[in-house]
C-alpha cells in the first residue's frame, strides 16, 4: 500500500543513497477482514536502530493503523515482546543489524490470542502470576520494631535471579507446551513460585504447592529448555521447574508431620 | 479494560502448533531427537524380556538364533548408540540442575559435570563386566 | 485480582511417578550401555569380554545379585523409556489420544515388569547351584 510517507522515502532513497529495510509485519485487523495478512513496510536504517524504532517510524509515517505494545524502550517493562524472524524477542532489544539482509518478519507474540495486529491477549499470563501466591507469606510476622528480616548472601543467590523477571512473556512465546497446551503453569508462573519458595523469608511453601504441583503444573515440562534460552534478563525458568519436581518428588510424599 | 481483557466484540486469532512443529527450530530438532531416545530404550527393554522367556522356557537353540540374528544385532547397536545419546544429555541436564560443589565458591559448569559422570559410566560399566562376566 | 479458573491440587501421584521416571533415568544412563552391549553386541559378535565365556554367564545368570542387577537395569530403563515416550508422542501431534496413550504405556510398564520378574525366577531357579555361586 504506497502512502505518502512511503512515496517521500523512496524518492530519498534514490537520491540520497539512504539504507532501508523492509519489515513484513503481520496484520490482523477483523474490523476490516478475519483473516490476516502480511504487510511490507521499508524504514530507513541505521545500525543503531531496533525493530521498535522502525515499528515508530512506520506508524509515525507510514501507516498509523499499526498497533503493538511499548512502553519504557529499554527491555525492562517487559510490554514489546514479539516474534521476531520466528524467536520471541523485545523488539526494542533487537537492533535491525542482527538480522540478515535487513528484511525482517515481526509477528505478534507466539502461543497467544492475538486481538489486533501484534497485541495479544494476556490474561491468562496474568491470572497465573496471582495464583502462585506472589508475596512473602509469613506464620508469624515480626513486628517492626524487632528489625528487618536478614539474609545471608548465599541465602539471596538462591532465589535473586527468579526476582529479575520482567514478566514479558518471551518464555510463554518460546515454550511449546504451552503452545500446545494453554492451561500449563508455564516457565515465568512457575519461577516466580520458586522466587519465593527458596526464598528464607518465606514461611509456608506447601501453599503454593496445590498450585506447582497440579497436574497441568511442573509434570506438564519436558525439559525443551527454550524458555531459559529466551529469556532476556537470564532468569533460568527450566531450573526453576526443575528444581520444583525436584521439591515435589521429594516433599509431597512425605506425611505431613514431617514436611519442612 | 475488562478482566476478559479481549475486546469483546470481535473474534481473536488463534494459530494452533501444528504436529511438525519442532522441525521450525534446529533447538526443537534436537530436543525430539533426545525424546525420542526413549523409543530405543523402550523397544531393547522389551526385546530382551523377549530373549529372557526364550531361556527361561528351555529354548537355548531359539534364544541363540533370535540374539545372532543381523536384524537383532543392527537393531541393538542402533539402541546402544540412542542410549549413549541418552546418557550424554541427561547427565548434561543433570550438571545444569544440580551443580556439583568443589570448594567453597566454585560449582562446576555442565560439560564438567557431564565429563565426572562420564568416567563415572565407564567405571560402574567395568565393574559390571568385572562382576559378572571376568570373575 | 484474577478470577479462580479452576480448582489447583497437588498431584501426588504424578510426582511419585516423576521420581520413578527420574531414577529409571539414571539407571538407563548408567546400567543399560554395557548390558546391551554385553549381552546383544559382544556375544553374538565374539568381541571382549565374552569371547570364551558361556552362554549362560553371558546372560548373568549365575547369583541373586546379577538377577537383582537384571531386574533393575531392565525394568527402570522400560520404566523410564515408556513413560518418556507416553508423554512424547501427544508432542508429535497425538495430543488427543494422550489418555489412552498413557493408560496403553501404563499397562506395557505392568506387564513387562510382572514378565521380566517371572522369567528371572524362573530362570534363577532352573541352574544346578553346585555349578554356581548363588548369592554373589
Amino acid at each position: 500500500m504506497a502512502t505518502r510517507g512511503q512515496g517521500v522515502l523512496e524518492k530519498m532513497t534514490k537520491e540520497t543513497d539512504i539504507e532501508t529495510a523492509t519489515l513484513k509485519v503481520f496484520r490482523y485487523r477483523p474490523e476490516v477482514q478475519l483473516e490476516p495478512y502480511f504487510q511490507e513496510y521499508k524504514v530507513p536504517y541505521r545500525r543503531d536502530m531496533v525493530i521498535l524504532d522502525a515499528l515508530n517510524y512506520i506508524k509515525d509515517h507510514v501507516d498509523g493503523t499499526l498497533s503493538y505494545r511499548w512502553s519504557c524502550r529499554m527491555g525492562i517493562c517487559g510490554s514489546c515482546g514479539a516474534n521476531v524472524d520466528g524467536e520471541p524477542k523485545l523488539t526494542c532489544a533487537s537492533f535491525l543489524h542482527e538480522f540478515k539482509d535487513k528484511e525482517i518478519k515481526v509477528e505478534p507474540l507466539a502461543n497467544f490470542p492475538v486481538i489486533k495486529d501484534l497485541v495479544v491477549n494476556i490474561e491468562d499470563f496474568m491470572e497465573k502470576l496471582d495464583a502462585v501466591k506472589p508475596w512473602i507469606i509469613r506464620k508469624e510476622e515480626t513486628p517492626p520494631e524487632k528489625g528487618e528480616y536478614r539474609q545471608t548472601p548465599e541465602e539471596l543467590e538462591a532465589y535473586k535471579q527468579f526476582s529479575m523477571c520482567i514478566n514479558c512473556m518471551l518464555c510463554y512465546a518460546a515454550c511449546p507446551i504451552y503452545g500446545m497446551n494453554e492451561e500449563f503453569l508455564g516457565p515465568a508462573a512457575t519461577a516466580l513460585a520458586y522466587r519465593y519458595i527458596a526464598d528464607t523469608r518465606d514461611q509456608d511453601h506447601e501453599a503454593r504447592f496445590p498450585i506447582v504441583h497440579d497436574k497441568e503444573g511442573v509434570w506438564e515440562c519436558t525439559l525443551v529448555g527454550e524458555c531459559s534460552v529466551a529469556c532476556p534478563k537470564g532468569v533460568d525458568p527450566m531450573l526453576a521447574i526443575q528444581k520444583t519436581k525436584i521439591l515435589g518428588a521429594t516433599q509431597l510424599l512425605k506425611p505431613p508431620r514431617r514436611r519442612k | 479494560m475488562t478482566s476478559e481483557g479481549s475486546t469483546g466484540k470481535y473474534p481473536e486469532y488463534r494459530k494452533r502448533l501444528g504436529p511438525g512443529w519442532w522441525l521450525s527450530n534446529p533447538r526443537y530438532t534436537t530436543y525430539m531427537i533426545r525424546e525420542l531416545t526413549s523409543f530405543f530404550v523402550s523397544i531393547y527393554a522389551i526385546i530382551y524380556i523377549y530373549q529372557l522367556s526364550l531361556l527361561a522356557m528351555g529354548n537355548f537353540s531359539s534364544y541363540d538364533i533370535f540374539v545372532r540374528n543381523p536384524a537383532t544385532i543392527v537393531f541393538s547397536i542402533i539402541a546402544l548408540f540412542f542410549t549413549l545419546y541418552h546418557a550424554f544429555t541427561w547427565f548434561y541436564l543433570i550438571g545444569r540442575i544440580q551443580p556439583i560443589k568443589l570448594g567453597r565458591n566454585k560449582s562446576t559448569t555442565p560439560l564438567q559435570a557431564l565429563a565426572i559422570n562420564l568416567v563415572l559410566l565407564l567405571v560402574i560399566s567395568y565393574a559390571v563386566v568385572y562382576l559378572f562376566i571376568l570373575r | 485480582m484474577g478470577k479462580a479458573k479452576r480448582e489447583y491440587k497437588a498431584d501426588k501421584i504424578h510426582a511419585l511417578l516423576w521420581g520413578i521416571f527420574s531414577v529409571g533415568g539414571f539407571i538407563a544412563a548408567f546400567l543399560l550401555p554395557i548390558l546391551i552391549y554385553i549381552n546383544n553386541i559382544a556375544y553374538p559378535l565374539g568381541l571382549w569380554p565374552v569371547a570364551n565365556s558361556s552362554l549362560i554367564k553371558i546372560v548373568f545368570m549365575v547369583s541373586l545379585l546379577s538377577a537383582l542387577f537384571i531386574f533393575v537395569t531392565i525394568g527402570g530403563s522400560l520404566f523410564h523409556g515408556i513413560f518418556r515416550f507416553k508423554t512424547t508422542l501427544p508432542e508429535l501431534g497425538l495430543r488427543r489420544a494422550s489418555s489412552i496413550i498413557s493408560a496403553v504405556g501404563y499397562i506395557i510398564i505392568t506387564v513387562g515388569l510382572i514378565a521380566l520378574a517371572y522369567y528371572l525366577f524362573h530362570l534363577y531357579q532352573q541352574f544346578d547351584p553346585s555349578l554356581f555361586h548363588r548369592i554373589i
